[in-house]
């Protein structure tokens, strides 16, 4: 797991504004990892998981994995993108909570 | 990432009870295999041995496979003078499988490769209570 530290996330999330493509649009000045960029970089490792998940698999139904390495990287692949999917929930409910907010 | 490791070593537990079941299902099959010629050696009786092997990416601990040995004990000898693989004196060499022992094997292969299962299961489990908790 990548060092969840909340404080870092906020001042990352305070520093940073996600733009439509979840990318920052600058404010990166705040020093160390943004938000942003932390999102980028786990759904980078997300995606390689699924990726290698997918190959796995699929090498195991022409029978040149065996079913123990498939199991082992579909469930690796299937707990990162809960987890991310989890992650982006939490962001995503944070956002509309702050669109709520009366001015 | 522990959990992830955790993951990785128990696959590799089931990998080397796989293989280890695949000696026994061998040894098994063979073990009324006899030679083709009068006084031939039979099929011999195959041992696998097992080693750990450190995971330099994760520093995790895995399992591995390292040899497969062939067991030296004798064969056993029959009196079937009309068979093919008879020897002058009407001896037959049968493997030196002994079913029992590879039944025995065989449970132990599966136990471990159950408990190999309960531990990925288990590490599975953790990993999804604990992304529960961000929902």
């Amino acid at each position: 797991m990548t060092d969840l530290s909340v404080a870092k996330l906020l001042t990352g999330a305070a520093g940073s504004t996600l733009g439509r493509d979840g990318r920052a649009d600058g404010a990166e000045a705040a020093g160390g990892s943004s938000f942003a960029a932390f999102l980028e970089s786990q759904l980078a490792s997300a995606e390689a998981a699924l990726r290698t998940g997918e190959t796995v698999s699929s090498r195991g139904l022409v029978g040149k994995a065996d079913v123990q390495s498939v199991v082992e990287a579909v469930t690796a692949a299937e707990m990162t993108l809960k987890e991310v999917t989890a992650i982006r929930d939490r962001v995503v409910a944070a956002y509309q909570e702050i669109m709520r907010m009366p001015i | 990432m522990e959990l992830e490791n955790s993951l990785t070593v128990a696959a590799s537990g089931m990998r080397v009870q796989a293989s280890r079941l695949r000696v026994v299902a061998e040894n098994l099959a063979n073990a009324q295999a006899t030679a083709s010629t009068p006084g031939g050696d039979p099929y011999r009786r195959k041992v696998i041995s097992f080693a750990s092997k450190l995971d330099r990416a994760t520093g995790a601990e895995l399992v591995t496979v390292r040899r497969y040995d062939v067991d030296r004990s004798d064969f056993v000898l029959r009196y079937l003078p009309q068979h093919p693989a008879a020897d002058e004196r009407g001896y037959v060499k049968f493997p030196n499988v002994n079913p029992l022992i590879e039944l025995m094997d065989m449970r132990e292969a599966q136990r471990s490769y159950e408990a190999n299962l309960s531990v990925l299961r288990s590490a599975r489990d953790m990993l999804q209570r604990t992304i529960d908790l961000l929902r």
